[in-house]
């Protein structure tokens, strides 16, 4: 592998460094995953080649499906380097909140719609929260797929639309009901299997955790889950 | 050293300038009884006395009924333990702090029982504390850190939390078990408990001593939340392999600990970035546990943040951390009268407000 000599650091994230490089004349993003050095050195190794080699996969599967995620450029298991398109816009979470309703609606509607075709193509993100879709001119990009993976589990999928809406809960809680309203109609319409299993499982993980009412639980579970 | 040496500061704001107030903490909410005392005096908390005993199952898990048996026969005499090691008389104590939730239902009645009749015969005021709340204020005091990502691990619980609104605000908890319940069940179903803590150590870290080896399992993060059912069952699965080899039993215990462990971490740290926050508090009866204090030491050093860990003697469940957050209540206004205290078995920490957080 060509080193790459210039490179500026751009952020820290939990498990990775992110740093801005300019690949062959591209401006390019590597996002390097650091050893811990609290976890089994062995155990630190795989899960680092792990991490790194599924979030490779399932970047370019999305990319090449069509759907707005960056370009890989490169990927390096042994090092847990991906050097990936770099990707203007604003993290949805810093801003979702001042956007008028039509753009929110919007958005919403975009949100839906990529996690149905993305669990079309049997992905799931992992981490679907309005921290990780970026907004630029053209409409949403998706980022940060470092807990994703590949998986035909409905379990999945529910969990993507679960961490939505919990993300919209927390950051604009006055939207979040037409929001959410929107962006499942919109996936209930894309996603080829049964939509609204999905979104049955999503109302269960929701009630699950530790003491919650029971009252409530049962209200929203199906037979088997109730404890 | 000793937390009973020196007084706490009380970083909260209080206008309370009167008489020193002295609150008795009565905790029942699973397999321990116990009865602190704290005294708040010129904007210093004093730790009184601690007072505890637990129940600890023969063979098998906490059998509410047996633990309810036990608290019923020791309760007099803790109370009588603490109030002793204080000095105090029944009718020195102002606030009768109880902790009401969440919790075994037979073993919550005991300590409520007692705290509502002593309340009326001495016409005390009554603080229904949560549990939960109390590890984590205890942690924040003797830590004196105000504002940190919380990482809250016991038998019952295991979640991340920060604070903020008044509000404690859950980042990430377990969807399925606890870890704490993780461990105490792969230890008994594999023949290593009871006893479940030997000299301050669970049975499988003793047990995680037996070899150095490290195998995968399975790692289950779901955004911010933890799932470690899967863990036990892959755990099991591969120590019934051969349940009488030493050593191999040995490599799963270590591994299914770096494993849970490492999620929990991972959890930690997501949070931390997420909130910008800048230390981490360690809290809960899986606060004692060296190797993961080892491990969250490691991290705050990555990280370049503050970290504390609350100390053995008060990360279990006990009534000083029941008293303290009972005088949060009594300076908060959020005390009430003895026929209004009832025993919550499901009380999660993020449905209240407490006026007292940032």
């Amino acid at each position: 592998m060509a080193s790459i000599e210039e490179y500026t650091f751009l952020s820290k994230g939990a498990e990775a460094e992110i740093y801005l490089v300019d690949f062959f004349g591209l401006k390019a993003v590597a996002k390097k995953r650091v050893s811990k050095t609290y976890r089994n050195p062995e155990f630190d190794k795989l899960f680092i080649r792990n991490r790194t080699k599924i979030e490779g996969r399932v970047l370019s599967e999305l990319y090449v499906a069509g759907l707005r995620v960056p370009a890989v450029y490169l990927v390096d298991e042994e090092h847990g380097v991906i050097l990936m398109e770099y990707i203007e816009g604003e993290r949805l979470s810093n801003i979702i909140g001042k956007l008028g309703i039509n753009d929110v609606l919007k958005i919403s509607r975009e949100i839906g719609k990529f996690a149905a075709q993305m669990h079309n193509l049997g992905i799931y993100h992992g981490d679907y929260t309005l921290a990780n879709i970026l907004l630029n001119d053209a409409g949403i990009v998706v980022i940060d797929f470092g807990l994703s993976g590949f998986s035909d589990d409905i379990e999945e999928y529910a969990i993507d639309l679960h961490l939505v809406v919990r993300s919209i809960n927390a950051t604009a809680p006055h939207i979040a009901d037409v929001f959410v309203k929107q962006m499942l109609n919109e996936y209930k319409i894309h996603y080829v299997g049964g939509a609204e299993e999905v979104v049955h499982r999503m109302r269960e993980i929701s009630a699950r955790g530790r003491y919650i009412d029971r009252e409530l639980r049962k209200s929203i579970m199906r037979e088997k889950y109730v404890a | 050293m000793s937390i009973f040496e020196k007084p706490y500061e009380l970083k909260t704001p209080v206008f309370y300038r009167g008489e020193p107030i002295r609150v008795l903490g009565i905790e029942s909410t699973s397999h321990t009884f116990g009865a602190g005392i704290v005294e708040f005096r010129d904007g210093k908390v004093y730790f009184l006395s601690n007072a505890l005993s637990q129940y600890k199952p023969t063979r098998g898990g906490i059998h509410p009924r047996e633990s309810f048996i036990h608290h019923v026969n020791v309760a007099p005499k803790i109370i009588s333990k603490a109030l002793d090691e204080s000095g105090l008389d029944v009718k020195d104590i102002d606030v009768i702090a109880v902790s009401v939730g969440p919790g075994l239902g037979p073993c919550l009645r005991v300590g409520s029982s007692i705290a509502r009749f002593l309340a009326s015969y001495f016409n005390k005021p009554v603080a229904p504390v949560n549990h939960a709340v109390a590890h984590i204020e205890i942690g924040k005091l003797i830590g004196g850190l105000q504002d940190p990502v919380i990482i809250y691990v016991s038998g019952g619980n295991t979640m991340v939390l920060t604070q903020g609104n008044n509000k404690y605000r859950v980042i990430g908890e377990t969807l399925d078990i606890p870890l704490g319940n993780l461990f105490d069940t792969f230890a008994r179903e594999v023949g290593i408990a009871p006893p479940y803590v030997i000299n301050g150590n669970h049975a499988v870290d003793v047990c995680a001593e037996w070899s150095s080896e490290f195998l995968p399992l399975p790692y289950t993060i779901k955004g911010c939340d933890l799932s470690f059912s899967g863990l036990l069952t892959a755990a099991l699965r591969i120590a019934r392999e051969r349940l009488n080899d030493k050593e191999h039993l040995g490599k799963v215990c270590r591994s299914m600990r770096e494993t849970a462990f490492n999620m929990l971490i991972e959890v930690a740290e997501r949070a931390l970035m997420l909130t910008n926050k800048k230390s981490f508090l360690l809290v809960g009866g899986v606060a004692a546990n060296k190797v993961l204090r080892e491990k969250m030491i490691a991290v705050a050093e990555q990280h370049g943040v503050e970290y504390y860990g609350t100390p053995p003697e008060v990360a279990g469940d006990n009534g000083l951390m029941i008293a303290y957050t009972g005088l949060l209540h009594y300076l908060y206004g959020k005390t009430t009268k003895p026929e209004l205290v009832f025993v919550k078995q499901r009380y999660r920490l993020d449905e209240e407000n407490y006026p007292w957080l940032p």
